[in-house]
C-alpha cells in the first residue's frame, strides 16, 4: 500500500523525485515504441469476419435471382424501423418491388440479418461510404444490390446466426439450470 | 435554484464577493452533458445546483414499444461505455420474470463478456480522469492516449466476437447471440496478459506520483455513512469501507464459479476509489481466465434462433434484476404482461444515484477539485438521463 | 556609408540585425511547435501532424495561414482597448527579450553589461498583458484564469531571478557573453552539486514562469477551456501563441546559456556559426527537457502550486545563492 502524501517531509521529497523519474522513464519507454497508428486510408487494418458493416441485398449463388422474397421480417423487427419493403407477388416465388434502407439511421444491430429466412440481407466487411449528401445513404433496391457485389460480406447470414443460437434438438444434458 | 445562486443573479455581476459559474453542459470535463452551476468564493464552492436531462431519449417509453427481440440491442446505448452490463441488466429482468433459463455455457460468455467490458470501461475512466487532472496537453493526454490503446485491443476481441466495437446486440433473452470463434479464446488470453503487463507502467506513472497523489488523496472524501445513506454504488461505496458488490451479494450468471477478491478501501477520498478499480481491473482478469479454463460445452441460447419480431413472450409478473456495472448497481425493474413487449420498464442507473452524492462532497473544495471529484465519480450520461 | 556619425551607424546595424533576429525568432517559434507536436505524439504511441507537406513539415505554415483567415470575434461586452492591447503587451516582452541573447561570440543584437537583469525585469512584464487579457475578455474562467495566473508567476519568478543569479556570481558579470565565456572549459551545470541542483531548480521555475504543466493551472484546458485566452480568435490568438512559445524558446536559450555553457563545444573556436549551432541543441536540449516533463504528469491545484514555490523552491534557490556566494568567496571565482 503506497505511503500518504504529508506523513514525512524527507519521505515525500525523495518520493517525489523517485516519482518524477518513474514517470519520464514510462514516457521515455513509449517515445521508443513504434507508435499504433494506421495510415487509413492508404492502409487499413484487417476486418474480423464478423464485422457489421454496410448492408446489402444478394443474389442467389446458383440461380442467379435475388434472394429477397418480400416478406417484410426486416421491417418488422429493425428498432429504428429503418427498412421499408413493397411486396411484389411472383407465381413460384414473390419478390421484393421496392426495398428501401435508411443507411443514416441504421443501428447496424444486425436483427434484419438474423431474421432473414433467405439469407437475402447481409453486412458487409466495409464501411467505406462516406459521403457528403445524406440524400446518397437512402438506399434502394438497386443500390443495396450494388453494395453487394462491390464489398466483401461477412460471415453473418440469417441461417447462419439461427443454427448458432439455437439448442440442439436431441434432449441432451448441456447443462443450464436456472440463473 | 440554489439561494446563493439566485441572490447573486439577481444582484448582478459584480453586486457581491460570490461569482456564480456555470460548469456547463459543454465542458471538456463534465464526463458528458451535465451542467453544474457552482457559487464560488474566489476559488471555494460554497453552491451547487445540479442540472440534467440533456440526453433524455425515452428509453423507458422505448421499453414499452420494441419488444424482448428488439430492445436489448437499445439497452446497450444507457451506458454506452459498459454496453454488456446495461445489455445484461434488461435481459436477465425478463428471464427473472418468464422464468427462462440460460444453458451454462451462455452464462459463462456473459462473464467472460461482462469482466472485459468492465476492463474497457475502467481503461476509459483512467484515461478520461487524468485527461480531466492533466491538462488535453499535457500529463493527461499521455495517459489518456495510453489507456485507449489499451482499450482498442479489448474493443478488437469485441469486434472478433460480435462485429461492432462499442455497442453491441450480444445478449437475447435465454442466452447470447453469438458462440466465440475459433481461435478467440487465444486471442482473449493474450490481450489480458499484455493488459495486465501495461497495468504495470500505469501504476508505475501514476501510483506514488506526489503530484497525483496531492490532487487526489484527501480530496472529496465520501464518509462510510454518508454512502450508504445516499445510495451510492459500485466503486463509490467499496472505496468508503462498505463491501457491497452484488457479484458476491447475490451471485448471479454463474458468478459463484469464480475466485475473486472484492477490493474494499476505507479512506473514501478519490485515491481510495482509484484504488480499488485498478484492484477490479486484476479480479477482472482473473475472473476472465478462469471463465476460459472453465468454458463448458453446450447451446448458447435456450431459444431457438430470433425469427421474427414477436417471437418471444414473458408470461405475467413483474421483477428486478440488478447487474454489477463497472460504476455501480445497473438494474431493470420489469412488468410483463403476456405479450411481446414488456408493460412498463424502468431503468435504475448506476450513475444516476452516484451523482445524488454531488451536492455533500462538492460544498468547500476548489474548482480544480470538483473535476477530480467529477472523474472518480465516473458518470456516464447515458445512464443518468437514459 | 561613409560620412554617417558612428551613433547612426551603431542604429542602422542595430535596426537590420534586430530585423534579422527578430524574423529567426518568429520561424523558430512556428517550428518549434511542429517539434513539440511531434515529440508528443511520439510519446503517446501516435504520430503527430503527418499528411500537411512530407511528415507535416508544412503544418505550421497551414496552422498560420487559418489563424490570419478566421474571424475576429469580440465579445460585446468585452472592455474593447484592454482586449484589443492585451495580445500587443503579451508579445513585445517576449520579443524584446531576444535582443540580449549573444548567439555567438559577437553575434547578437545588443550584448547589454546587465544582460540578466534585462532580460529577467522585461520577461516579467508579460503578466500585464496576461491579465489585461484575462480582464478585457469579459469572461469569468478568463478572469478565474488571470488572477490564478498573477499569483503564479509572480509567486514564481522570485525563485527564477535567484536561480538565474546564480551562474552571474560563478561568473562574476551580469553581461550574457562573459557568462558563456566563463564556461568555456566546464558548462556550469557540471560544477556539482551547485551547478546541477541549480539546474534542476531552473528548469522547475521555468516550468511554473511558462505555465507548462504540472504547473499550468491557469490554462487547465480542462476546467478552464484555454484561461485567459478563451475569448480570443484569429491572428489575436495567433499573437498570443506567438509569445508564449517565444517567451518559451527565450527561457531555453537563457537556460543554455546559464548553465550549459551556451556556444562551447567541439569546433566552434574554428567557426563562429558552430558555436550558434551548438548554442541552438542546447536550447533545444533544455526545451524538450521541459516538454518530456510536461508530457509525463497531472496538473497540481493552484494552492499546492504556491506551496511548493514558498516553502520548496524559494528557500533552495536561496539557500543555493548564498552557498554559491561563500564558495566564490572561499576560492576566489574559481571552480566550485
Amino acid at each position: 500500500m503506497p505511503r500518504r502524501l504529508g506523513e514525512s517531509f524527507w519521505g515525500d521529497l525523495f518520493g517525489l523525485v523517485a516519482a518524477v523519474v518513474r514517470a519520464m522513464k514510462v514516457t521515455l519507454i513509449n517515445l521508443i515504441r513504434r507508435p499504433i497508428t494506421v495510415h487509413y486510408p492508404d492502409r487499413t487494418r484487417k476486418y474480423p469476419d464478423r464485422y457489421r458493416g454496410l448492408l446489402a441485398l444478394t443474389y442467389d449463388k446458383e440461380t442467379g435471382e435475388e434472394n429477397c422474397i418480400g416478406c417484410r421480417l426486416c421491417e418488422y423487427i429493425c428498432p429504428p424501423q429503418v427498412i421499408k419493403v413493397e411486396m411484389l407477388k411472383g407465381e413460384k416465388r414473390n419478390f421484393a418491388k421496392t426495398f428501401t434502407l435508411e443507411l443514416y439511421a441504421c443501428e447496424f444491430c444486425e436483427l434484419c440479418v438474423q431474421v432473414c429466412p433467405t439469407d437475402a440481407i447481409v453486412m458487409m466487411k466495409s464501411f467505406d461510404m462516406s459521403t457528403a449528401d445524406r440524400r446518397e445513404l437512402l438506399l434502394d433496391k438497386d443500390r443495396l444490390h450494388q453494395i453487394g457485389l462491390t464489398f466483401e460480406p461477412s460471415w453473418a447470414t440469417g441461417n447462419l446466426l439461427r443454427d448458432m443460437q439455437t439448442p440442439p434438438k436431441v434432449p441432451a444434458k448441456a447443462g443450464g439450470h436456472a440463473e | 435554484m440554489d439561494p446563493e445562486a439566485r441572490k447573486v443573479v439577481e444582484l448582478g455581476y459584480g453586486g457581491s464577493e460570490r461569482l456564480t459559474m456555470n460548469m456547463g453542459p459543454q465542458h471538456p470535463s463534465a464526463h458528458g452533458v451535465f451542467r453544474a452551476i457552482l457559487t464560488l468564493e474566489g476559488e471555494t464552492v460554497v453552491g451547487v445546483d445540479a442540472v440534467i436531462g440533456y440526453l433524455h431519449r425515452c428509453h423507458e417509453k422505448l421499453g414499452e414499444s420494441l419488444t424482448y427481440t428488439q430492445y436489448p440491442s437499445i439497452a446497450s446505448k444507457t451506458d454506452y461505455v459498459a454496453a454488456m452490463t446495461s445489455e445484461l441488466a434488461y435481459v436477465r429482468a425478463a428471464e427473472l420474470v418468464g422464468k427462462i433459463e440460460v444453458p451454462k455455457r451462455a452464462q459463462y460468455l456473459r462473464v467472460i463478456v461482462a469482466e472485459l467490458q468492465r476492463i474497457a470501461s475502467h481503461c476509459l475512466w483512467l484515461g478520461t480522469w487524468c485527461l480531466d487532472m492533466g491538462g488535453a496537453l499535457g500529463g493527461g493526454a499521455t495517459v489518456f492516449l495510453y489507456c485507449i490503446r489499451e482499450r482498442e485491443w479489448v474493443l478488437d476481441l469485441f469486434e472478433a466476437l460480435v462485429g461492432a466495437r462499442l455497442l453491441y446486440g450480444f445478449h437475447q433473452v435465454g442466452g447470447v447471440r453469438y458462440d466465440i470463434p475459433a481461435g478467440w479464446a487465444q486471442k482473449c488470453r493474450e490481450t489480458i496478459a499484455l493488459i495486465e503487463r501495461r497495468l504495470d507502467e500505469y501504476e508505475d506513472m501514476l501510483e506514488r506520483n506526489a503530484f497525483f497523489q496531492a490532487r487526489t488523496q484527501g480530496v472529496g472524501v465520501i464518509s462510510r455513512e454518508l454512502a450508504q445513506t445516499v445510495g451510492v454504488s459500485g466503486p463509490l461505496i467499496r472505496g468508503s469501507g462498505v463491501s457491497y458488490d452484488i457479484r458476491r451479494l447475490e451471485p448471479y450468471s454463474s458468478y459463484e464459479d469464480f475466485d475473486f477478491k472484492v477490493p474494499v478501501e476505507t479512506a473514501g477520498d478519490c485515491y481510495a476509489r482509484y484504488r480499488v478499480r485498478m484492484v477490479e481491473f486484476r479480479e477482472s482478469i482473473k475472473i476472465i481466465r478462469q471463465a476460459l479454463d472453465g468454458l463448458p460445452e453446450g447451446p448458447v441460447s435456450s431459444r431457438p434462433g430470433v425469427k421474427s419480431v414477436g417471437q418471444v413472450r414473458v408470461a405475467k409478473g413483474e421483477g428486478y434484476a440488478r447487474v454489477e456495472g463497472p460504476r455501480g448497481e445497473v438494474g431493470c425493474y420489469l412488468i410483463a404482461d403476456g405479450g411481446p413487449k414488456p408493460y412498463r420498464m424502468k431503468w435504475r442507473g448506476a450513475s444516476f444515484s452516484n451523482l445524488s452524492v454531488l451536492p455533500h462532497i462538492l460544498i468547500g473544495t476548489k474548482v480544480a477539485d470538483v473535476v477530480a471529484i467529477m472523474g472518480s465519480v465516473d458518470p456516464v450520461f447515458g445512464e443518468v438521463d437514459r | 556609408m561613409p560620412g554617417l556619425p558612428p551613433l547612426a551607424l551603431e542604429t542602422i546595424r542595430a535596426f537590420i540585425v534586430g530585423f534579422i533576429v527578430l524574423n529567426v525568432v518568429i520561424g523558430m517559434v512556428t517550428y518549434v511547435t511542429l517539434l513539440e507536436r511531434k515529440f508528443a505524439a511520439r510519446m503517446q504511441s501516435r504520430i503527430g501532424p503527418y499528411r500537411v507537406g512530407p511528415h507535416g513539415l508544412l503544418q505550421p505554415i497551414a496552422d498560420a495561414l487559418k489563424l490570419m483567415m478566421k474571424e475576429d470575434v469580440v465579445p460585446r461586452q468585452a472592455d474593447r482597448p484592454v482586449y484589443n492591447l492585451a495580445p500587443i503587451v503579451f508579445l513585445v516582452p517576449c520579443m524584446l527579450i531576444f535582443a540580449t541573447v549573444p548567439f555567438a561570440p559577437g553575434l547578437g543584437v545588443a550584448d547589454l553589461n546587465i544582460g540578466v537583469l534585462f532580460f529577467l525585469a522585461v520577461s516579467a512584464m508579460e503578466i500585464v498583458g496576461l491579465f489585461m487579457g484575462g480582464w478585457g475578455s469579459n469572461n469569468k474562467y478568463a478572469l478565474l484564469s488571470a488572477m490564478r495566473a498573477v499569483n503564479q508567476i509572480i509567486s514564481y519568478d522570485l525563485p527564477f531571478i535567484f536561480v538565474a543569479l546564480i551562474p552571474v556570481v560563478l561568473a562574476g558579470s551580469l553581461r550574457l557573453s562573459d557568462i558563456a565565456a566563463a564556461q568555456a572549459d566546464l558548462p556550469f551545470v557540471f560544477w556539482f552539486p551547485l551547478g546541477t541542483l541549480a539546474f534542476l531548480a531552473y528548469v522547475v521555475a521555468t516550468l511554473a514562469a511558462e505555465n507548462r504543466v504540472p504547473f499550468d493551472i491557469l490554462e487547465a484546458e480542462s476546467e478552464l477551456i484555454a484561461g485567459f485566452r478563451v475569448e480570443y480568435s484569429g491572428m489575436k490568438f495567433a499573437l498570443i501563441q506567438l509569445g508564449e512559445y517565444a517567451h518559451m524558446i527565450a527561457t531555453s536559450f537563457l537556460g543554455a546559456l546559464l548553465f550549459l555553457g551556451a556556444w562551447s563545444g567541439p569546433w566552434s573556436d574554428t567557426w563562429p556559426w558552430w558555436g550558434a549551432l551548438w548554442f541552438l541543441l542546447k536550447a533545444m536540449f533544455v526545451f524538450l527537457l521541459v516538454t518530456w516533463i510536461r508530457w509525463s504528469f497531472v496538473r497540481i491545484r493552484v494552492d499546492q502550486i504556491l506551496a511548493i514555490s514558498w516553502k520548496l523552491l524559494l528557500p533552495v534557490s536561496l539557500l543555493l545563492l548564498m552557498a554559491t556566494a561563500v564558495v566564490v568567496v572561499l576560492r576566489g571565482t574559481g571552480h566550485a
